[in-house]
């Protein structure tokens, strides 16, 4: 009995907002029709996103850096409600033209900017599918908040790394030329998404995330334990009652975080460029040639940096973030130990990696370690260029003998600079200019923004789902709410496999005949 | 007319239904085997739970099939626990049921205590269940295989397999066309099917005696594993066991919790009302605990018991008394005294298998309440065997290997007589389909607990005996036992559920139409039970958009039905299949209250049931059912089967990847996307791949216009 098969996504658009909205009603009864509807109760499929995905998403497709307009994309059936709900009470543009609206946000009526919008009904659109675009000014405040806005309108959501071209392909709307690089592409976004999310994750709200996919595992095992089991095995007393109020207090944490004004964190906007090496490379050095102030202590004692030192800058004009680092060596005493951990987690979250060697020395053990340990794997993990990217620089060429340096011909491509001096130092800016370029064209890396939008749609769909199962009628559905809820958390730390489930399930309970 | 030229020393060809005409054969087909050498279609070897369902599948395909089996009077042997079904392995009884196979029909027959799990908890997690008369369950099943038609039953061990040269369409480095039974007989087959069971080099385990064996009195398969090995199957090892078992009337029930049947029971099978016998006659069974004494025996006799230090792997949940007491010490464990039969005189103390030896397993169990005085009849014992990594066969359960190989039941590393018995049916009606040269017949893990089972088998493998659980399928809700019968019953019509996965790929629609003539021909369902799912089916549609249609105000509703508790919200008129959703309210009682267009309904008790669950799940069921359709349409992009991905050029893929995919070879990018370490870019480059591939097979076939037409028909059924 396939229900839903007359209620699915392929109807007329009229007719499907009205079902949503009665939906939503049964639900709730309590709500009117035409209300904004009650945010229904939806899993997010697995895997990347599947082609012609019937879920409506959305995305940031202007890259970062300086510009003075970003462009958001919706691909879906949805993107028309969705256009409608930024714009309301105004009609659907014409198709294919630029219409100037003001946005407000659907929930507070709050106006969000004055923007040009595109509409595209599918199929003649970039994907193929109806499609949304807002132009609006290029300010983070704005386009977090048109993120935000859509986040929250029902069927939408954060697009996965490669949809948007995953969707276009399906529909048959790239060639196979064009699709070449698209494997690329997912990659590449897969892999900025990656290092977002440990940046993100890095901080507090990271171990918040952990601490709730754990305590959500838990408790779902447990209800999954009640159904699989509860029947003829000796669970014990009260393993659901343990659950509820797992799930009760969950969500009262959830409640407050999406609440506390505080929640965005700092937005730590623009490419993150770190500066790593050996001890005593020229490390800070650099840096504070870099930021034209004097950000780090420069000392010729090796070790001088332990922590890692932050600076906004303007990097051959992109915005950058510029992160100095301990000198990678093995121990010298705990607080430098803890700044070398500390080194190698920043460099996992880097866009660009600055690798500095002390060019006069590169025959030196910890000069070599550097270069087997982290230069050439880095190499190697993005021969195309995907990935992290890496600039070797060999520092203090003023200390090399005249008449050109004696560098091993095995060295990667490399560039020579001289911080005393500054000789070297425009063949490093130019070097610099291509790499952001590189970085910051592509929309994914510049998701601060996206990211807390993603992180924001996640989070309260995961609270909305705590609340059905408070309201399921039977197990089996409230097993289903916290599935659902457990699933936006993996959104934001991975997991959530049925491995880990049963995992619990027999470790915390003897179970089976 | 099917006289054995062969020299089996039993033979039983029934042909009870004498006015079934068997299918046409050419008479070319024998010309190839040596004059007087039996061949048939199928060949299924072992009369177990899989083997059983696997040759009745086959032959209901309308292949002309043999079931070779130690020996004959062990067919349908329940060897373990005299019950079946369960939470989440009813759910597989179900969906066997729905395929027409044996097992629930048999039940419904042989149960002496049928009882429905989880009735508090849900609909979709119901697990029926009942104790079943060992003996009557062997009976039944018995009389039902020596007279299904086409299918032929003879006595043999298989010891070797006849392999020629594989068919150049296909896969695999060599095609079985037979088998070589220990007396060095031949049976010649177009396709053959192992349901070896424990036997693969079984070896059973009392205390510190370990002795050859598939099955306590039974001979292991010695050289079939041999064979299997040096064909290159990667082999692994798992074990199991099964507790003692006590006379009946040395035990003390009258001190002991008493637990009764349903009334009414509620029969496995779609086709049945009822079961064979009342509620009234029906035995009870009883649970006792055990106390820190049986963790004394255990614990202090450890070295006595080499299967419990072996470091084969066994379940973590059918776990032996010994695995309990050492993972949950200081622990009462439940042990659920069962009857084994309406007159047997023995009971199953489920909860106790154990290794010791015999003579402290009787220890054991007399220090355990209302056993005081029992008398052990046979002892428990262990069971070491050899399964086989199923990432080494296809979803339709062929072998990569081998072609025309199937395998299903434990020789896939599975446990329990429901898990069995739903691969026999999937492999049973493929072997059917592959030797006419059809499409493979494939249950999506979105359209059943089977799909679920054998996706997980085949592209995750797995190192302990495979269980069934609900929590293991992702679309609890909607794959539940009341529905078996419209997921699967129907496939052939149905699948048209596949279509608008296509809308797309229209270059694809060929093969689809393929693929449902497939199902179609499968003809694995009998016309009975087609039409009792047809009507219920049909019924089920027009109680629902009855129910949608009739609305009324809150206020209205309430005095109507003033024992449900219908909020008095703003919204302005709700419809019947809401007030339905509330769980005070069934159709009876809405019927009460809306007698006019709903009284018919109630007439049936399943249909009134149903309509009761599709209201309760409607609402999530529509936000699941677009997950599914998300799902099929990955499933719909097949992959080419003969991929080397070892070696493929085209496709950039790291080194990691291309070996997990030639382990596994996933069908679909649904599938290959399931499996670990899969990344999102790899499946891009896959589909890309396969794209390629469909647009040279769509230039090739030139049917353009053909194609059109049959996505809209097929969009059309759809909606």
């Amino acid at each position: 009995m396939h229900l839903s098969n007359e209620e699915g996504y392929w109807r007329p658009r009229e007719r499907r907002e009205r079902k949503l909205g009665r939906d939503a009603n049964l639900e709730s009864p309590g709500k009117a029709n035409g209300h904004l509807p009650r945010r229904p109760c939806v899993r997010q499929s697995s895997g990347a996103g599947a082609p012609g995905s019937g879920a409506t998403i959305f995305a940031l497709s202007s890259g970062q850096g300086r510009c003075g307009i970003a462009v958001i994309r919706t691909s879906g059936p949805a993107s028309g409600h969705a256009l409608r709900s930024l714009t309301a009470p105004r009609e659907l543009p014409r198709a294919r033209s630029a219409s100037l609206r003001l946005l407000t946000d659907p929930r507070s009526g709050e106006p969000l900017d004055r923007a040009l919008v595109l509409w595209f009904p599918g199929p003649h659109s970039f994907t193929g599918e109806d499609c949304a675009e807002f132009h609006v000014h290029g300010g983070p405040a704005v386009v977090s908040g048109v993120l935000q806005a859509l986040g929250r309108v029902p069927g939408l959501r954060p697009a996965e790394a490669g949809e948007f071209t995953r969707r276009a392909f399906a529909h048959g709307k790239l060639s196979l030329t064009e699709v070449e690089g698209l494997a690329d592409l997912i990659h590449a976004e897969t892999e900025a998404q990656r290092r977002q999310a440990l940046r993100q994750l890095d901080g507090e709200l990271g171990q918040l995330c952990r601490g709730w996919a754990e305590t959500l595992t838990k408790a779902l095992a447990h209800v999954e334990a009640y159904i699989d089991f509860g029947e003829d095995d000796n669970l014990e007393e009260g393993v659901l009652e343990q659950a509820d109020s797992q799930v009760r207090e969950l969500a009262v944490a959830l409640d407050t975080h999406l609440r506390d004004a505080r929640r965005g964190q700092r937005l730590r906007s623009g490419a993150h460029v770190v500066v790593t090496g050996p001890p005593n490379a020229g490390k800070s050095s650099l840096v504070n040639l870099l930021s034209r102030k004097p950000v780090s202590i420069v000392s010729p004692e090796p070790g001088t940096t332990r922590d890692v030192l932050e600076t906004p800058v303007d990097l051959a004009g992109f915005p950058a973030l510029l992160s100095d680092t301990a000198g990678l060596r093995e121990g010298q005493g705990p607080v430098e130990q803890e700044g070398v951990r500390r080194a190698r987690e920043r460099l996992e979250q880097a866009d660009l990696i600055l690798a500095v060697l002390d060019a006069s020395d590169l025959a030196s053990p910890s000069s070599c370690d550097f270069l087997d340990t982290v230069v050439t794997p880095a190499i190697a993990r993005s021969p195309n260029g995907n990935g992290q990217r890496l600039l070797l620089v060999l520092n203090k060429s003023d200390l090399l003998p005249p008449g050109g340096p004696d560098l091993s011909p095995e060295l990667p491509p490399h560039l020579l600079l001289s911080c005393l001096t500054g000789a070297g130092l425009d063949g490093l800016l130019e070097a610099l200019r291509k790499e952001l370029a590189a970085v910051c064209g592509n929309p994914s890396t510049g998701p601060p923004l996206l990211t807390r939008a993603r992180h924001q749609h996640h989070l309260q769909a995961c609270l909305d789902a705590l609340g059905s199962y408070r309201h399921a009628p039977d197990v089996a559905l409230a097993a289903e709410a916290l599935r659902v809820a457990r699933g936006h958390l993996a959104r934001l730390h991975g997991g959530g496999g049925t491995e880990e489930v049963l995992d619990i399930i027999f470790r915390d309970f003897c179970v089976g005949k | 007319m099917f006289s054995l030229r062969g020299c089996g020393r039993w033979v039983a060809a029934s042909l009870a239904k004498q006015h079934v005409p068997p299918p046409a054969r050419l008479s070319g087909d024998s010309a190839s085997a040596a004059p007087g050498t039996p061949r048939y279609d199928v060949v299924v070897v072992g009369g177990g739970h899989a083997g059983t369902e696997a040759a009745a599948a086959a032959a209901r395909c309308g292949s002309r099939t043999l079931l070779l089996t130690h020996r004959v009077d062990t067919i349908g042997q329940m060897s373990c626990n005299p019950s079946f079904g369960g939470i989440g392995k009813g759910h597989l009884m179900r969906e066997v049921d729905a395929l027409d196979g044996l097992c629930s029909r048999i039940c419904d027959q042989s149960g002496i205590h049928y009882k429905v799990l989880n009735r508090r908890k849900g609909p979709a997690v119901w697990g029926l269940r009942a104790q079943i008369d060992r003996k009557l369950y062997k009976q039944n099943m018995q009389k039902e295989i020596l007279n299904t038609p086409l299918l032929t039953v003879q006595e043999g061990a298989v010891e070797d397999l006849i392999l020629t040269e594989p068919e150049p369409e296909h896969t695999g480095k060599c095609r079985v066309s037979g088998v070589v039974l220990v007396d060095g007989s031949k049976v010649y087959a177009d396709s053959v099917i192992l349901t070896a069971g424990t036997f693969l080099r079984g070896m059973i385990v009392i205390g510190l005696e370990m002795h050859p064996a598939g099955r306590l009195g039974d001979q292991p398969s010695i050289g079939l594993a041999q064979t299997l090995e040096k064909l290159g199957f990667v082999v692994g090892r798992l074990k199991t066991g099964t507790p003692p078992r006590i006379a009946k009337d040395s035990i003390n029930f009258s001190i002991l919790n008493k637990q009764t049947p349903d009334n009414p029971s509620i029969p496995f099978s779609f086709i049945n009302e009822t079961v064979w016998i009342k509620p009234e006659d029906q035995l009870p069974c009883y649970l006792t605990h055990t106390n820190p004494r049986v963790d004394e025996i255990i614990l202090e006799n450890l070295h006595l018991n080499s299967h419990i230090k072996e470091t084969t792997k066994g379940p973590r949940y059918c776990p032996s008394i010994e695995s309990k007491v050492l993972r949950f010490p200081n622990r009462l464990h439940q042990v659920w005294l069962e009857p084994e039969g309406i007159d047997s005189d023995l009971i199953y103390p489920q909860g106790l298998s154990v290794t010791l030896p015999a003579e402290l397993q009787e220890k054991m169990i007399t220090c355990i309440r209302g056993l005081e005085k029992a008398k052990m009849i046979q002892p428990g014992y262990g069971v070491q065997y050899d399964y086989l990594d199923p990432r080494q066969i296809t979803p339709s359960l062929e072998t990569h290997l081998v072609q025309r190989l199937f395998f299903a039941g434990q020789i896939n590393g599975t446990t329990g007589y429901e898990e069995a018995a739903a691969q026999g049916v999937i492999a049973g009606i493929n072997a059917s389909l592959r030797v006419r040269r059809k499409p493979p017949f494939v249950v999506s893990r979105t359209e059943g607990y089977i799909g679920v089972l054998i996706d997980d088998l085949t592209t995750h493998g797995t190192n302990e005996p495979y269980r069934m659980f609900t929590s293991r399928a992702e679309f609890r809700l909607s794959l539940r036992p009341d529905n078996a019968d419209s997921r699967l019953t129907f496939r052939g019509n149905s699948s048209l559920s596949l279509p608008t996965r296509f809308t797309l790929l229209s270059d694809l629609s060929h093969v689809l139409s393929c693929l449902l003539l497939g199902c179609k021909e499968a003809g694995c369902v009998s016309q009975q039970r087609y039409e009792r799912a047809s009507w219920m089916k049909s019924s089920l549609e027009e109680g629902i958009s009855m129910l949608k249609s009739i609305e009324f105000s809150s206020s209205k509703w309430k005095k109507l039905i003033p024992e449900a508790s219908i909020s008095m919200g703003k919204v302005v008129s709700i419809r019947a299949l809401d007030v339905l959703k509330y769980e005070e309210v069934d159709l009876e009682l809405l019927a009460k209250a809306v007698p006019g267009p709903l009284k018919k309904y109630t007439q049936c008790r399943e249909l009134a049931e149903r309509l009761k669950i599709e209201a309760t799940y409607e609402t999530v069921l529509f936000h699941q059912q677009q997950e599914i359709k998300d799902i099929q349409r990955d499933e719909a992009l097949q992959l080419p089967k003969d991929l080397d991905y070892l070696t493929l050029r085209d496709v950039s893929l790291s080194q990691e990847v291309r070996e997990k995919l030639h382990f596994s070879r996933p069908q679909t990018i649904g599938a290959a996307s399931r499996i670990p370490g899969v990344t999102p870019a790899a499946l891009v480059n896959l589909l890309r791949f396969v794209k390629t591939i469909q647009q040279r097979q769509a230039a090739m076939n030139e049917l353009p216009k053909t194609g059109q037409c049959d996505t809209d028909r097929l969009e059309k059924r759809q909606l």
